[in-house]
């Protein structure tokens, strides 16, 4: 076989503000022609750095290459002259980027973007297609990727798309030129595991059929036992580990590895861990809730069309439940939670908490002293203007705490979130993802509430953070005797986190019960689809997984190469 | 999208009927009577009554509003105490001098605040991001009469470089009937030295007008751009091999200018009102010195009149940078609007 791309102790630091800080240390690889591999890390560890360099999108200052080289089919891509470099971009090395959303430009159509793409690498490579011969290409590129009604797509805006056709176009548009290597960064993961399953199923197909070379940025070992032959490992802008896939997933050597399995929560296997808890005192009861959205269009703004995120949804949550909502994106879970939390009102039905109706009792300052909600990404849902101290004071203001004894509450509630008093004066810029999260977690917790709503608390932290955050969650219930709602579409993290679980598809619940119910025995076929979507990183575990015939997938799945809108 | 043109004239019609109701109550509850002002001290006391009458002053106030806005239908402005002609009539004969000089200050912002941007925001902490930043500091702390002032003193007067005062130069003998519009008229009757009289004397006030304008602007628009290419999608397209002129200016471009086109709209309002002052110091015999001496005089119709104008300006630029911006971003066209 022979080698197609070479990066050989390859040194990268960034200057700012007089400052120097090398961010990648010695880094060698390769990657064979037609080989899939892996490079593996969490965030900041150097896998953009090391992709951008290879495409030669690293903005230059404030990089710096300080040694090193990259051998690109025989030629020296850092020493080749701009032009000669700007002709192997999408031509010969091509990208497909993490979030499907963020990498169209929102005010054109799919087509005029995929145009560009053909028609500039036409100038450059001194060819000449007519419009019409290009568009043909454009339709022919969007079939390679599964997409039949390719006239439709091409006039359509990137909002007209789902998620998962977005996908499909991105991976044409990286498609459109013919590259030899593709660079897929995070793919898929921005998307439900459903979606994401069928866009590494189609990833393969394509380096099979079209003789690509992959070269995957990750940090799911999932996805990553999936795609890969080759496997690196990074921590900290050093390769600490490669091997064949097999050699990695096997017998990891280097304990950082080691440790990144670990962090994995598994599906199946001894070493799940399986929270029960016995309580027959319910907490929260959701009594036939539905809740309807209006589209309104026209002149007089007239209600036109009813959505139904939530439909017939009965629940009950007892006290001291760890209380799982999966589904995936638009299955209504969101929308039950804010019910849950007063923030809306049903349109139908009613939720009790502590047997006080919701539709009464919220805004009341017993309501938001019983129950609170941890937000996704607590890089937005701190305020960035505030230190850590002031905002963990603002609820405490609200529900009467007094102002002299706020200081020692304050410093109380960062030691039950195992951060340092000190980081009271901090802002949250200066805090990583999991402390942002604990911080999140203490400002939660500051009216001492019963119950705390958690909406994917760790989907925005690395695997090993995640680990820690899900160990404090637990240690705080414990000492709290606190109910956990639980909303998330990582349903791995939710068997091992959960003691009960409800699945929702299109605003019902279809199937709801005890984790090892759940898991070991589906009954509906969504949830089996669910299930065996996931990427998990053992053999075992791939047995163990539920079956589900295509003709139930079908069934269940929104399918998603559907146009919306 | 006609639905939504018909839905925007509809708000644009109650806006305006706002307005004027609003300025007319207003200019009813300042204290002075416009009958004593307009006759002056030394009239009896019966005259005013008379005048009072006349004008409709002691009709109750409903009535006079009613009578005012079925006026106002018809487009009768009422009288102008200053001019003694219909209010309608002089606003029209005023108006096209305004509309000259606002249009051309837009021109000038436009074509000089967005690409000034734009190169600043390319170049960012560079000398030429400095240089327009002192630029755009200058624009926008320098009031626009102090401006007018000195770009009066400096490139008219000792230079010579540019008209002082007026529209035209009065031996040009050119007469805009057309549209009233000098730089259009003259351009629809060949007559190329009245166009380039006209941008002559147009160019000190719209600089004036248009300084601290361009300053703002330019520093949205650089740091809309510096926010953008932060985004997914211009890394993808430069690494697409898609030519670095192109993905400024058609793929981040496009993003960065909503916030400085609305800003843009907004800029019109006080485009008028800072019209009002440079119009003043340049002797342009628009609206708003129009407006400015009706105002002493407390000519209330008048006044009114010349509000009323400046909001119907104000509204329809919004509303045409709004169908700009949905042309612009296909967002703001496809969004279903969804409520509980």
């Amino acid at each position: 076989m022979t080698t197609l791309l070479d990066i050989n102790d390859l040194c990268i630091g960034f200057s700012a503000y007089g400052q120097h800080r090398r961010v990648l240390h010695n880094v060698s690889m390769y990657v064979d022609q037609g080989e899939r591999v892996s490079l593996i890390g969490q965030s900041g560890s150097g896998k953009t750095v090391t992709m951008r360099t290879i495409i030669g999108t690293l903005p230059m200052p404030p990089g710096r290459i300080e040694q090193g080289s990259i051998q690109y089919d025989g030629q020296s891509l850092l020493d080749l002259n701009p032009q000669a470099r700007n002709r192997l971009k999408g031509t010969g090395i091509s990208i497909v980027l993490q979030d499907p959303m963020l990498s169209f430009n929102p005010v054109l159509t799919i087509g005029r973007q995929m145009d560009d793409v053909v028609r500039y690498s036409d100038i450059r490579l001194g060819q000449s297609r007519s419009k019409a011969e290009r568009q043909l290409h454009l339709i022919e590129t969007l079939r390679k990727v599964r997409l039949e009604e390719g006239k439709r797509v091409l006039d359509s805006y990137p909002i007209m798309l789902s998620g998962g056709m977005r996908q499909r176009v991105l991976i044409a548009m990286a498609l459109l030129n013919k590259p030899r290597l593709l660079i897929a960064d995070e793919p898929g993961t921005a998307l439900d595991v459903t979606t994401q399953d069928d866009i590494l199923a189609l990833l393969n197909t394509l380096v099979a059929e079209e003789g690509l070379s992959l070269l995957l940025i990750t940090h799911n070992l999932g996805v990553v036992r999936k795609m890969a032959d080759r496997v690196y490992v990074m921590e900290r802008g050093r390769i600490v580990e490669e091997g064949s896939r097999d050699a990695i997933f096997d017998a990891p050597q280097h304990p950082y590895t080691r440790k990144l399995m670990d962090a994995v929560p598994p599906l199946y296997g001894e070493k799940v861990r399986t929270v029960t808890h016995d309580s027959t005192k319910p907490v929260v009861e959701i009594k036939g809730v539905t809740k309807d959205f209006e589209t309104r269009s026209g002149l007089l703004n007239r209600t036109t069309g009813r959505f139904r995120a939530v439909s017939n949804v009965a629940l009950t949550v007892d006290q001291g439940d760890i209380f799982g909502v999966a589904g995936e994106s638009g299955s209504g879970k969101t929308t039950l939670a804010k019910l849950i939390l007063g923030l809306m009102q049903p349109t139908r039905g009613q939720i009790m908490l502590e047997g006080r109706d919701v539709a009464t009792f919220a805004g009341t300052r017993d309501f938001r002293k019983m129950i609170q909600i941890v937000y996704q990404n607590p890089g937005s849902s701190l305020n960035p203007r505030r230190a850590v101290g002031d905002q963990l004071a603002v609820p405490l203001t609200f529900t009467g705490e007094d102002k002299h004894t706020i200081p020692g509450r304050v410093s109380g509630l960062l030691d039950l979130v195992e951060l340092p008093k000190s980081y009271a004066s901090m802002y949250p810029h200066e805090l990583s993802g999991g402390q942002k999260q604990r911080v999140a977690i203490a400002r939660a917790l500051s009216v001492n509430p019963r119950i705390l709503v958690l909406d994917e608390p760790t989907s925005a932290l690395d695997v090993l953070v995640q680990a820690t955050v899900v160990d404090l969650l637990h240690r705080l219930r414990r000492e709290f005797d606190l109910t956990y709602i639980f909303i998330s579409h990582d349903l791995s993290l939710m068997r091992n986190f959960c003691n009960r679980v409800a699945v929702m598809l299109r605003g019902e619940v279809v199937e709801a019960g005890p984790v090892t119910q759940i898991f070991d025995e589906p009954q509906h076929a969504y949830t089996r689809a669910l299930l065996s979507a996931i990427p998990v990183i053992s053999d075992e575990e791939d047995a163990q997984k539920p079956k589900v015939s295509k003709e139930e997938r079908a069934e269940v799945l929104a399918t998603n190469t559907a146009l919306e809108g | 999208m006609i639905v939504y043109l018909c839905r925007r004239a509809a708000t644009l019609f109650l806006v305006l009927l706002g307005l004027a109701i609003l300025i007319f109550i207003i200019a009813r509850i300042v204290p002075g009577d416009p009958a004593r002002i307009a006759l002056g001290p030394l009239a009896t006391s019966e005259q005013v009554t008379e005048l009072r009458a006349e004008m409709g002053l002691d009709e109750p106030f409903h009535v006079q509003l009613w009578t005012y806005l079925s006026g106002l239908a018809q487009g009768d402005l009422g009288k102008s105490l200053l001019t003694s002609r219909p209010v309608m009539d002089d606003i029209v004969a005023a108006l096209p001098a305004t509309f000259e000089l606002v249009l051309f200050t837009i021109v000038l912002q436009v074509s000089l605040s967005i690409p000034l941007g734009v190169l600043a925001a390319v170049y960012r902490n560079t000398w030429v991001d400095n240089l327009t930043r002192v630029i755009s500091l200058i624009g926008v702390v320098t009031p626009g009469f102090v401006l007018a002032i000195i770009l009066q003193l400096v490139a008219a007067h000792y230079l010579g470089f540019f008209p002082v005062t007026g529209r035209i130069d009065p031996g040009v003998g050119f007469s805009a009937d057309v549209t009233g519009l000098l730089i259009v008229d003259g351009l629809l009757a060949g007559r190329f030295d009245v166009v380039g009289d006209a941008v002559r004397h147009l160019f000190l006030p719209s600089i004036a007008l248009a300084a601290a304008g361009i300053g703002q602007v330019m520093r949205i628009t650089r740091t809309a751009m510096i926010e953008v290419a932060s985004r997914d999608f211009v890394e993808a397209s430069r690494a697409y091999g898609i030519p670095e002129r192109v993905v400024t200016f058609r793929y981040m471009l496009r993003v960065a200018a909503v916030a400085p086109l609305t800003i843009l709209g907004l800029e019109f309002a006080s485009l008028i009102g800072n019209a009002f002052i440079v119009e003043f110091v340049f002797s342009w015999p628009g609206i708003a010195s129009y407006g400015v001496r009706t105002i002493l005089q407390k000519d209330l119709n008048a006044v009114i009149g010349v509000v009323l104008v400046s909001g119907v300006f104000f509204v329809v630029a919004n509303l045409m940078i709004d169908l700009l911006l949905g042309i612009l971003d296909p967002r703001h066209r496809l969004r279903t609007r969804r409520s509980s």
